[in-house]
């Protein structure tokens, strides 16, 4: 099995090179015109949400929903036809229909500017200057088609295999080129990655299936399938019909169980190796209790990068943990059995996660290896996290080494992600009710008390000081009020917050 | 206890109407927390009810949000939410604002003598504030509520449409913000912070035509005009609380009896926001708003007369005072019950985990031992 996506734009010869190529390798062509006629036939406006995507900050509710039902169709038509055909698809972002199966050839093209501008004035009959501004538009709608959708940059070339340009180059000439490629060991699908495609159908299928229902059409969830076996993640809003979820995938064929599991918040944990008999799994999961938030796992180690980046092509190998960084295989993956795979050296990570499923917290797991910008860009598609919690990483460098690498991916993430990334050693001290903590409560709630009833058993003198009649009096009173005002604010305000943080609620 | 002379100014506190005060900063701070706004719409006419001045009752909930803004100013900050040279650029005329609402209630508040009633002298402050406050909630509540009716079928967000016309004017200079991302004429600016300034000094309530001036003036994304909105209170409510205190009118006991409620009930609300659905959070914080318009319109007439514009019984005035004081009171205790309702129901709900296990498609459910 063979999936080749050609990434491109408008008015250049992205769609002559696939169909050149389908051509030449006997392969089925799907272009984006297609699978989008498809979606609408199906009952997804479609448009309604291109134009919400290109008037920005228009996006409500309503349209994210209708997103993740596109999103769900897309992947499943295209995955349908996978395991039905080998397959070209030719469209804005076919790379990213296929997260995780990691023998998809993804090519981009490119096309020099003013060979568009002229593409477009002649079968336009426009001006240089509208036909240019034209172009321009189109790329800018592209770009944020694809950031909205998958939250990357569509230009961004390291999620790319091959770049082609056309300036010395014919599409059929390409086409000839890429079929060389495409019969290279990577490129060809193996036992594990049709599993990975059978999942992600899987998990489209479910993620349809409660689109299409009357009752869950109006909530979001993200839906993940492991051996048809469906995880649900829902947000609390959409408790009441939550109970729904497994009578309605019951229905879904291929579905064997499922786990659903509510989540307000998201709470990333990354580290290299995972147990869940460690203090910081009872810490992250008493965490996510409190927040109804769902655990995403990720075993992030630089170490991978040397032997896996050069067998997995996709950037974002969910599961990726069962192929094992030692062993170089050229793309070819044997259909180890499932006895066998339970044993392999993932860091604990498949242990960990089916720990998270049983105490229902899960929200994913992953692998990923590389330098820090790599663990960036694989986070980006992902759905927005609350907190990132990083444990034991560069375990292999030295002391001094590993202190400043592990800081400088707490910078990177908080820069990237701007929200709390903290080292699972301060999560205690951080986010649970340590002595210190109680301490300070006690010290907070003393010193708000005493102002409070300062201020009630004094009430006519210092009413009477604010009421000054003079000038020094009341700019002395100006000052009484902007120094106390903000102090007991202070003050009771974290005795209110850790107080609310003792009966869980935060 | 207060001396005599300050006896018209600052109310008498007994533990009844402390609590009162307390609960009127809970009901607040859930509102608040929950709608994204300083929670004053409930406050200031709640205050009042209780027999506050109108003028105190805006100075003293200003410096409470004045405390209040700065730690959800720096959550909001860590968050990258707060565009400090938007901020900046609105705080400069919000000031001005502020200043000229300040003037207007003073020079009302002295003002009054020409009335009948015994309550003359802040009659016309009174008056005053409730109709800019039945004036302005009016149209900040049907809008938010026809926006939330109509646009069910899920057609988009806010409209752009007077975003998009004032591109059009193109009003130079005009001014680049990265971190909201939009650029917006000064001219507009300067306005769109003189009105803020001027209702946060006049109703305590800048934030509600601070944020959707921002987000239907400005067209910048609904996280970042609330993060912006906080960062400019925290100065406003300080330019404000200093202003207020400068003249006399600010009730420390009331200050930080609203506290003891808000600071509880703000936390209680933005949990609501995480379970609550948006149109539900729309529908309730709309109808909560017209119902506290209803309850300042109420009281309206206790202040005519007491200004001689109208001749009424003076023995009336309880009953309007008490109509007044128990519709907002219904209009806060079921909004909050409301949420509330949602945040205990999500709260014993926490999480399940479901599971259908293999053999056949029987879906046998089972709650999770967590």
């Amino acid at each position: 099995m063979q999936i080749t996506t050609i990434s491109r734009g408008s008015y250049d010869k992205g769609k002559e090179l696939a169909v050149a190529l389908a051509e030449n390798l006997g392969h089925l062509c799907v272009g984006r015109k297609e699978l989008i006629e498809a979606a609408a036939k199906d009952g997804i406006p479609v448009g309604k949400m291109e134009v919400a995507i290109l008037k920005p900050r228009h996006f409500s509710e309503r349209l994210l929903l209708i997103k993740e039902h596109y999103q769900a169709f897309a992947t499943a038509y295209l995955c349908e036809r996978a395991l039905e055909r080998n397959l070209v698809y030719h469209g804005r972002a076919g790379h990213l229909l296929f997260p995780g199966v990691r023998h998809v050839l993804r090519v981009k093209v490119i096309e020099k500017v003013d060979q568009r501008i002229r593409l477009v004035a002649e079968r336009m009959n426009l001006p240089w200057e509208k036909a240019s501004r034209y172009i321009q538009d189109v790329d800018e709608d592209l770009h944020r088609w694809v950031k909205t959708l998958y939250g990357v940059d569509w230009n961004e070339y390291s999620q790319y295999d091959m770049t082609l340009g056309f300036e010395n180059l014919t599409a059929r000439n390409a086409a000839m080129a890429l079929c060389s490629v495409a019969g290279m060991p990577e490129f060809q699908g193996t036992p594990a990655s049709v599993r990975t495609i059978e999942n992600l159908l899987l998990a489209s299928r479910a993620r349809l299936a409660l689109a299409r229902n009357k009752d869950t059409e109006n909530a979001s969830f993200r839906v993940e399938c492991v051996d048809g076996v469906a995880t649900v993640t829902y947000r609390p809003v959409d408790t009441p019909v939550a109970e729904r979820i497994p009578e309605i995938l019951g229905k879904v064929d291929g579905i064997k169980g499922v786990n659903t599991t509510m989540a307000a918040a998201h709470i990333l944990w990354i580290q290299e190796d995972f147990s869940h008999s460690e203090e910081t799994y009872g810490q992250i999961v008493d965490l996510a209790n409190r927040w109804n938030a769902a655990v995403e796992l990720i075993r992030y180690s630089s170490e991978l990068d040397e032997d896996q980046a050069k067998l997995v092509p996709n950037e974002t190998p969910r599961n990726a943990s069962k192929a094992s960084p030692d062993e170089y295989n050229g793309g070819i993956e044997d259909d180890t059995p499932e006895s066998e795979r339970k044993t392999e050296d993932d860091g604990g990570l498949e242990q960990t996660h089916t720990r998270l499923v049983k105490d229902g917290v899960s929200g994913g797991h992953l692998s990923c290896g590389g330098e820090i910008p790599r663990l960036l860009d694989t986070l980006e598609s992902h759905v927005k996290f609350n907190l990132v919690a990083i444990g034991n990483v560069f375990a292999s460098k030295e002391q001094a080494a590993r202190t400043r690498m592990r800081r400088e991916l707490i910078s990177s993430l908080s820069e990237k992600l701007r929200i709390p990334v903290v080292e699972t050693e301060e999560l205690k001290q951080t986010y649970m009710f340590t002595f210190k903590q109680a301490v300070r409560f006690a010290v907070y709630l003393v010193l708000a008390a005493s102002i409070f009833l300062s201020v009630f058993r004094n009430q006519g003198i210092i009413q009477q000081f604010i009421h000054s009649g003079t000038t020094s009096g009341k700019i002395q009173a100006a000052a009484f009020v902007v120094v106390v005002v903000p102090l007991f604010a202070f003050l009771y305000g974290n005795v209110a917050k850790t107080l609310l943080k003792l009966v869980r609620i935060e | 206890m207060i001396p005599q002379e300050l006896s018209d100014l600052f109310i008498h506190l007994t533990v009844a109407n402390g609590i009162q005060v307390a609960i009127l900063g809970f009901i607040g701070g859930i509102l608040s927390g929950f709608i994204g706004s300083g929670g004053a719409f409930f406050m200031t006419p709640g205050m009042m009810n209780l027999g506050v001045p109108g003028v105190v009752a805006v100075g003293s909930n200003i410096t409470h949000k004045f405390g209040k803004a700065m730690m959800g100013s720096k959550q909001h900050g860590e968050l990258g939410n707060v565009d400090k040279k938007l901020g900046i650029f609105l705080l400069v005329t919000a000031f001005l604002g502020i200043r000229l609402a300040v003037m207007i209630n003073t020079a009302l508040f002295e003002s009054g003598a020409d009335g009948h009633g015994e309550k003359a002298q802040g009659a016309a402050a009174d008056l005053y504030i409730s109709l800019i406050f039945v004036f302005i909630l009016s149209l900040v509540a049907i809008s938010m509520l026809k926006d939330a009716l109509s646009k069910q079928d899920g057609n988009g967000g806010p409209s752009r449409r007077i975003v998009d016309f004032l591109h059009r004017l193109k009003l130079y200079p005009i001014i680049s913000f990265p971190v909201a991302d939009v650029k917006v004429s000064l001219w507009v600016l300067l306005a769109v912070g003189l009105a803020t300034g001027y209702l946060a000094g006049t109703i305590g309530v800048g934030g509600f035509i601070g944020v959707p001036a921002m987000i239907y003036v400005f067209g910048i994304p609904t996280a970042v005009a609330a993060g912006t909105e906080l960062f400019m209170a925290m100065f406003m409510g300080a330019f404000g609380a200093l202003n207020y205190v400068y003249q006399g009118y600010v009730d420390l006991r009331l200050v930080l009896l609203l506290y003891c409620g808000s600071l509880i009930g703000i936390y209680i609300g933005t949990y609501g926001t995480k379970v609550v659905k948006e149109i539900v959070i729309r529908i309730v914080t709309g109808v909560i708003i017209i119902l506290c318009v209803i309850s300042r319109g109420i009281a309206i007439p206790m202040y005519l007369r007491q200004l001689g514009l109208i001749d009424m019984n003076p023995d009336w005035d309880i009953y309007f005072n008490q109509a007044s004081k128990v519709l907002l009171f219904a209009a806060g205790l079921s909004g909050s019950g409301i949420i509330l309702f949602y945040v205990l129901r999500a709260y014993r709900h926490k999480r399940r985990v479901v599971s259908t296990l293999a053999g056949g498609k029987s879906s046998e459910t089972k709650p999770a031992s967590t």
